[in-house]
């Protein structure tokens, strides 16, 4: 009898806080999710990301938390996974009771989770997530997922331009990783490479887990292209330029987003000399706040931040922003926050990047060309 | 297609250096699941930790090659008669779901373990060869691929003259033919089986070794390779050493002629479409020999 008493307590209490926003929770800590692959394949990328996350988050928590509260993550591993995407945002809605959450890295599972939290009108900001299809399936003018960097197709369009016009090169074979992520990026070069006079001569996809390369690169060597493209993550990307040049392919190489990473030229060797990246954040960025931020970071981790780092840390400090201007730890109301947030500065970006979200959640800014020359990436300037 | 002909020995020399690495790992588990009938599917970690100990060797001890595959297999060595008699000897003779159950508890285990104590980073094992191409003619190698392929044959040639020549390697071919006659005829079976796990441990320990030179080592490294290794050793026949290695060096080949001609999306398919293939006509697997007892 006590039991069903104090279940029937706890219902109430929950439904009450369901519907009174946060007045339950006024000397609690503001609980927000993170959900990251912190196992699996793409563990790499996702404890990096983690480690900006955790950095906003201590970086607010000393300046006061917010609405009078310290703000307390709540971490859940996807392992890079459709299935433990969509139990890991369950578990932090559900049993946590997060207003927000910043997450996650795969694309794939960033879909998957959003058509969740969507549900249960919590919004999430990407962390690290690229493929447009995932803001794609917002309603206009309504976004649940949002992005604080461009997707897939403003980054596949920048590189298709960048391809023919910085590097010279008009036929171009494309390596893909069978992802969302690697499948939209490789889908819309193909579409804007033949409005800028390029044309893609050769697609080849590959698993997330392959680390042979030797068969397809065979068939690219044949094929004689300008540039090999590689839409996929670090470590099959630091494989695919290694293998390269062990199989003679001598060509221009340039990579998708998640390959700006000094781990990269480490795994490469010296094959990475001339390797090509997208960039949307380096140590040396001239973007001030940026730079502001590589200062703290290095005083703190004793080590350079990199693009991982810049995207964990503009998700979360961006997130807690919504909040404090939501005034309420709930998310109809973060959700309306973010839709105003053209004066909040990021670190990623061109000078004056601000997380002025479009229509379907995403910051389209200028993403920029890094060059590795003497086993550094230069970063070409904006044009 | 004449040009496609032409990348045709290219196509065959990476299928064998693919292939050799499959060979040793699923020879290594054909002991251990055709011989021992022990499901294990933590063999793809037992893969990874050989790379990791090659990493320990190369470049923490800062060992040459020889040297450091001698560590792996002394680590594995270790490794392996740590895991039958804590693991596997305790649910032999009981349902062997119990196995198949701990054996996965195990791979999840071994990998979260280096996730948390390396981290997820791929490390390189250092071969100390010259790096960059060798080419011959139209085809394009490197000196740690020959490695592999020589290392493969070596190692294997040397399992088959230990199983033909000496009483452990028969006591060991008689246990797979049947265990209980085995036993009658004098074998030490509890001894001959943790001296089969041993063995299988190592061998999957140097393939993981020999192929991180070329590909490095993660945590998840062994994720797709024992997914091979079990269709190797359907296909060949549970126990078979000689069809394992057929099959295996076939496999590589298979998968690079369809990556090359075909497709790569398809390279990891194939080799599942061909088991059920081999299943469906020949159950016992192309070299099995054992049929129902009466």
């Amino acid at each position: 009898m006590r039991s069903i008493v104090s279940l029937s307590a706890m219902a109430v209490a929950i439904s009450v806080s369901v519907f009174a926003g946060s007045s339950f929770a006024q000397d609690k800590p503001v609980k927000l999710g993170v959900m990251l692959p912190l196992s699996g394949p793409a563990a790499l990328a996702g404890t990096s990301i983690l480690e900006g996350i955790q950095f906003a988050a201590e970086e607010n928590n000393a300046k006061g938390g917010v609405l009078g509260q310290q703000v307390e993550l709540v971490i859940e591993d996807d392992e890079g996974n459709a299935t433990k995407g969509v139990t890991a945002v369950r578990k932090l809605i559900e049993q946590e009771g997060v207003a927000a959450i910043s997450g996650t890295y795969v694309s794939g599972v960033a879909l998957a989770a959003t058509k969740v939290a969507r549900e249960f009108k919590v919004p999430m900001i990407s962390a690290g997530s690229t493929s447009s299809d995932v803001t794609d399936y917002n309603e206009a003018g309504d976004p649940w997922f949002f992005r604080a960097f461009p997707g897939s197709r403003e980054q596949a369009r920048q590189s298709a331009v960048d391809m023919v016009k910085k590097l010279d090169a008009t036929k171009v074979a494309v390596l893909h990783e069978n992802s969302v992520y690697g499948k939209s990026l490789s889908d819309s070069l193909a579409a804007n490479l033949a409005e800028v006079g390029g044309a893609i001569i050769l697609t080849e996809t590959y698993n997330p887990d392959e680390r042979d390369f030797f068969s397809v690169l065979t068939k690219v060597r044949a094929a004689q292209p300008d540039a090999v493209y590689i839409a996929g993550l670090m470590d099959a990307g630091a494989q695919i330029i290694k293998q390269s040049a062990e199989l003679g392919v001598e060509t221009q190489i340039m990579g998708s987003g998640s390959m700006m990473s000094d781990k990269l030229i480490e795994l490469a060797g010296p094959a990475s000399e001339g390797f090509a990246v997208s960039s949307m954040f380096e140590p040396s960025t001239p973007n001030e706040f940026g730079a502001a931020f590589t200062e703290r970071f290095r005083a703190k981790f004793n080590k350079e931040p990199d693009v991982y780092s810049a995207l964990g840390y503009d998700s979360m400090n961006v997130l807690i922003e919504a909040v404090r201007r939501a005034g309420v730890a709930d998310g109809a109301a973060i959700q309306a926050a973010l839709k105003g947030m053209d004066d909040v500065p990021l670190v990623q970006g061109p000078q004056g990047t601000v997380a002025d979200f479009d229509e379907q959640g995403s910051v389209p800014f200028k993403i920029g060309l890094a060059i590795v020359r003497n086993g550094k990436r230069e970063w070409l300037p904006f044009d | 297609m004449v040009s496609d002909l032409v990348l045709l020995p290219q196509f065959l020399t990476n299928g064998l250096v693919i292939g050799s690495g499959y060979v040793l790992v699923a020879v290594g588990l054909t002991l251990i699941f055709g011989i021992l009938h022990i499901v294990n599917f933590a063999h793809g970690e037992f893969y990874m930790l050989g790379g990791f100990a090659a990493v320990l060797g190369s470049q923490l001890l800062g060992l040459p090659a020889l040297p450091t595959l001698l560590v792996v297999a002394v680590v594995m060595a270790a490794f392996g008669l740590v895991v039958e008699r804590v693991v596997f000897r305790p649910l032999g003779g009981k349902d062997p779901t119990n196995a198949i159950i701990a054996s996965f508890g195990l791979s999840v285990l071994l990998q979260n373990l280096m996730l948390k104590t390396v981290g997820a980073e791929p490390m390189a094992v250092k071969s100390g060869f010259a790096p960059g191409a060798i080419q011959i003619g139209n085809v394009f190698i490197t000196a740690e691929r020959i490695a592999i392929v020589a290392a493969m044959a070596v190692i294997v040639a040397a399992l088959l003259l230990v199983l033909r020549y000496t009483w452990t390697g028969r006591a060991l071919r008689s246990l797979s033919e049947n265990p209980t006659v085995a036993l009658i005829s004098g074998v030490n079976v509890r001894r001959v089986s943790l001296i089969t796990f041993v063995i299988g441990s190592v061998l999957a320990g140097l393939s993981g070794a020999l192929m991180s030179t070329v590909f490095m080592v993660q945590p998840n490294s062994g994720a797709l390779i024992v997914m091979k290794a079990f269709i190797i050793v359907v296909v060949a026949g549970m126990g078979s050493i000689e069809g394992a290695i057929i099959v295996g060096l076939a496999l590589g080949l298979i998968e690079s002629l369809v990556a090359g001609y075909m497709g790569n999306e398809l390279r990891d398919i194939v080799g599942f479409l061909i088991v059920i293939l081999v299943l469906a006509v020949r159950p016992q697997g192309l070299f099995g020999l054992k049929t129902e007892r009466s």
